[in-house]
């Protein structure tokens, strides 16, 4: 690994600089690209051709009369929460901007964005504009249509001109922040909202017509949220610069870090789900429990973080596991078991955190901290909504989508990666297990583990525990998702050389130490493409929810759309619609494990 | 160990060792690959403070005898005893005498995620429970003493060859070891870069480190080692003082050996 690198040293040599890398004239550039040779000239025109005409019959299907887009505009909130109550829908809402303003002080913290030089940025305009002119040309417009869409391409011709004249003014090449180009067009979308005529159209099923279309800017319900939202990012990412400047940076990320972890369940099941705590149960049960494990794992967890505890600890540690394995055999309450399995979990790693008092009582702090959060976690969801909504679960659509997606992903991680490291164990039982585990449900297809998990388990549950149909399919997700997600830090991890533990083993590290510090960090860096190609096909497998049941963003665009009397087969304008929505995330998360490996791979230039 | 006047500073033909006590024992050690014996009955005992260097052809076991040292390679027949602690199946031992032991590897094997600062002060803060500040401190004064302090926030990557070496044997030190071994130092490194290696470990010899060195640079034998041992076939063919190895060899194979190289 470093032999490769090791004459990027020495600095930065002194002597003539490297020539200038001209840029070809347009003419020039499309000489020697496309039309360098007979052949490549013939392969450039017939490509054109067969571009042409998909877009045509693209724009066709897309631009003709007979699409009921409207079916799509008017059932907006259908697809992103399916009926989650208007007068509630301020939650929705605040969910919404928890996440953007976590979203903007993470990007101002990590400082996200490049400068664009504006050459470049104006050249993207022209090449927009010309796109748009092609459209209004392709598309089966009527005459006023064709010559609106005409004017729009004109004026982003105008102003990518312009912004190419402006690029060239003074001399040194003048940048734009990234970011600010993005808040540039954010505010001019959200601002449209307020001018453009895009009318006003909502489905209300109570009432007679269901369909609800004025024509004029949208409703205020729309428009006024998503203005305050785009203030919030511009004030968070703001807010986000000064504690950047004024707070120290790595407390900082770890807490960004923490919250980011915490915002989903806290939104799911406190912000969105509204849970009604029957204080009186909280107060004779669930606190009890609380209280007994914060004290008794923070006595147990402090001696153990005490370097001279050595061989008794680990004892005690793995009789902590078995006896958490062992209360699944009796009846008692599930809150029991899962803290008794993350004590032992805690109890097991602790020799690696041990050291001073200041070390012990961090562990102590994040043990009281992970409990209470889990313990909270329980709780919570163990207590009816209070949101009243006909169906199963309290929200759908495309906020099922997401949430399924997030959960799976954040949980299937550490599973995977524990069985990728139990299956290159060197213990046998470890090994064999989770190979077995792997091999199992990599054997079966995704739909059966799903039907087992919302129809099976819930009969094989013992009496009086209740586990939602959702919470049982996202169960068969993650176990699903982690088998898969093991191989692939697998094969992370057998990229790290014999050299890496042999160096981690000469220092005297022990073998959990060698994993988390040396091990891990490179294996997961390495394998990041497949790690992030698997959410990506996580989060489009998660449109199987419909198979039981659940109201998934595309069941409602397959089925329950074209099921409303006034949209009667609207089926392949709402897949369309579907389709981009899909396309939209997976291509910014396919973007950011680029930025991810470009970040991560500083270090190893 | 922080001490940098040399103790010796006339270098070793005038060390007498015979009082000190054993670091390193090995009785009749033996080792396999499969059907390949790598080593036969090695037998060898290294004093505190001594500095014995390894020579031999390639594949004469000086690599597998160096590494089973620190139980990086484990012997099959025999005994190794390091500073009173027997290496055998106990983790414990293991441990124990891994802590003792510091090494140096031909490819660095630095650790490329973690900057150089990182890279000493890992060990230290984790498995010597130090506190990091003065983890830091220390892996400091260890950069400054090879020289390179201000490459300390750097990546491995970013290093030449003979800088990353540099920050191996720092790495090694911070762990406070009685006993360095290296294990081909300077064969991965271009040849302007090994004197800065080699002047390192000059150091580390005349502050009275109990260092074992397998290399190939015979100027480094003659000048700083007590002992060599000239291995061939996996058995110590031939142990001597330096001054006798070279102009009065016993063996035959010696000799052949030392006319090709010299």
């Amino acid at each position: 690994m470093s032999e490769t690198s090791s004459a990027t040293a020495a600095g930065s040599a002194s002597g003539a600089p490297p020539p200038e890398v001209t840029r070809l004239p347009p003419r020039q550039w499309v000489k020697e690209n496309l039309f360098s040779s007979p052949f490549s000239s013939a392969l450039t025109i017939v490509t054109s051709i067969v571009l042409l005409a998909i877009a045509r019959a693209l724009l066709s299907f897309i631009f003709n009369p007979i699409r009921q887009w409207n079916s799509t505009a008017t059932n907006m909130q259908l697809f992103f929460t399916r009926a989650y109550p208007d007068e509630q829908y301020i939650r929705v809402w605040f969910s919404l901007a928890v996440i953007i303003v976590l979203t903007s002080i993470s990007m101002a913290v990590w400082r996200a964005g490049s400068s664009i030089p504006l050459a470049r940025l104006g050249r993207k305009l022209l090449a927009g504009a010309a796109l748009l002119l092609l459209l209004a040309l392709l598309a089966p417009f009527s005459a006023s249509a064709t010559i609106q869409w005409t004017l729009a391409a004109a004026c982003v011709a105008v102003i990518g001109e312009g912004v190419r004249r402006s690029a060239s003014k003074g001399g040194a090449e003048r940048t734009v922040s990234s970011l600010t180009v993005l808040v540039v067009t954010l505010a001019g979308l959200v601002a449209s909202l307020w001018v453009v005529p895009y009318g006003h159209h909502t489905y209300i099923p109570s009432r007679q017509p269901r369909v609800l279309a004025e024509s004029g800017t949208v409703a205020l319900t729309t428009k006024l949220p998503w203005t305050i939202m785009l203030l919030i990012a511009v004030a968070a990412y703001l807010m986000g610069g000064v504690i950047r400047e004024r707070l120290p940076v790595n407390p900082t990320r770890i807490t960004l870090l923490i919250l980011w972890l915490l915002a989903p369940p806290v939104l799911i099941y406190l912000v969105l789900r509204d849970p009604s705590f029957d204080m009186g149960h909280v107060i004779s049960t669930d606190l009890p429990i609380f209280a007994a494990y914060a004290l008794g794992g923070s006595v147990i967890l402090s001696w153990l973080t005490r370097p001279s505890t050595g061989e008794a600890g680990r004892i005690l540690a793995v009789t902590i596991l078995v006896v958490g394995f062992c209360t699944f055999l009796t009846p008692m309450r599930m809150v029991v078991r899962l803290d008794m399995l993350l004590l032992a979990i805690f109890a097991l790693a602790a020799p690696t955190f041990a050291g001073g008092p200041r070390n012990r009582k961090r562990y102590v702090l994040g043990w009281l901290g992970v409990l209470g959060v889990m313990s909270w976690l329980i709780t919570a969801i163990n207590t009816p909504s209070t949101v009243s909504v006909p169906g199963g679960f309290f929200i759908g659509g495309f906020s099922i989508t997401l949430m399924v997606a997030v959960f799976t992903i954040v949980l299937s991680f550490p599973l995977g990666i524990a069985l990728a490291l139990a299956r290159t164990s060197t213990m046998p039982i470890f090994r064999l297990l989770a190979t077995w585990f792997i091999e199992f449900v990599r054997g079966v297809p995704l739909i059966t583990i799903l039907i087992f998990f919302s129809i099976m388990v819930p009969l094989f549950l013992p009496r009086g525990m209740h586990l939602g149909e959702v919470a049982a399919v996202v169960i068969g997700y993650v176990l699903f998702s982690s088998a898969y997600l093991a191989e692939n830090v697998r094969g992370g991890l057998q990229s790290v050389t014999r050299g890496q533990h042999e160096a981690a083993d000469a220092v005297g590290m022990t073998t959990a130490q060698k994993t988390l510090f040396i091990v891990l960090p490179q294996g997961l860096r390495v394998a990041i493409p497949p790690l992030v190609g698997h959410c990506i096909g996580v989060f489009k497998e998660t449109s199987l929810l419909a198979i039981i049941g659940v109201f998934d963003v595309l069941y409602i665009g397959r089925i329950v759309i074209p099921g409303q009397t006034e949209f009667m087969g609207s089926t392949k304008e709402n897949l369309l619609f579907v389709s981009v929505i899909y396309w939209i995330f997976a291509y910014q998360m396919s973007k950011a494990s680029q930025r991810l490996e470009q970040r991560t791979g500083l270090g190893e230039r | 160990m922080t001490d940098m006047t040399p103790t010796e500073p006339t270098g070793n033909q005038t060390r007498d060792l015979s009082g000190a006590r054993d670091m390193i024992v090995c009785e009749n050690v033996s080792k396999w690959y499969g059907d390949f014996q790598a080593l036969d009955g090695v037998s060898a005992n290294i004093k505190e403070q001594e500095v014995v260097v390894v020579l031999g052809p390639s594949g004469s076991g000086k690599s597998t005898w160096i590494r089973c040292i620190n139980r990086l390679e484990i012997h099959q027949e025999g005994r190794i005893v390091v500073d009173d602690v027997e290496l055998t199946n106990d983790l414990r031992n293991i441990e124990k005498v891994r802590s003792e032991v510091g090494m140096v590897f031909q490819q660095f094997n630095l650790f490329p995620h973690l900057t150089i600062l990182d890279n000493v002060t890992l060990a230290p803060i984790w498995v010597r429970k130090k506190p990091r500040a003065e983890a830091e401190a220390q892996a400091m004064a260890l950069l400054e003493r090879v020289g390179i302090p201000e490459q300390a926030q750097k990546y491995p990557g970013q290093l030449s060859g003979g800088q990353q070496q540099r920050v191996a044997i720092a790495r090694a030190l911070a762990m406070e070891p009685r006993i360095m071994l290296f294990d081909e130092p300077t064969s991965a490194l271009d040849p302007e870069m090994i004197k800065e290696v080699l002047d390192v470990m000059k150091a580390l010899a005349l502050s009275g480190m109990t260092m074992m060195v397998v290399t190939h640079e015979m100027g480094f034998a003659k000048e700083v080692a007590d002992r060599l041992f000239f291995m061939e076939g996996g058995q110590i063919v031939e142990q001597n003082t330096t001054e006798m190895f070279f102009s009065n060899p016993a063996e035959e194979r010696t000799k052949l050996f030392l006319s090709q190289i010299l």
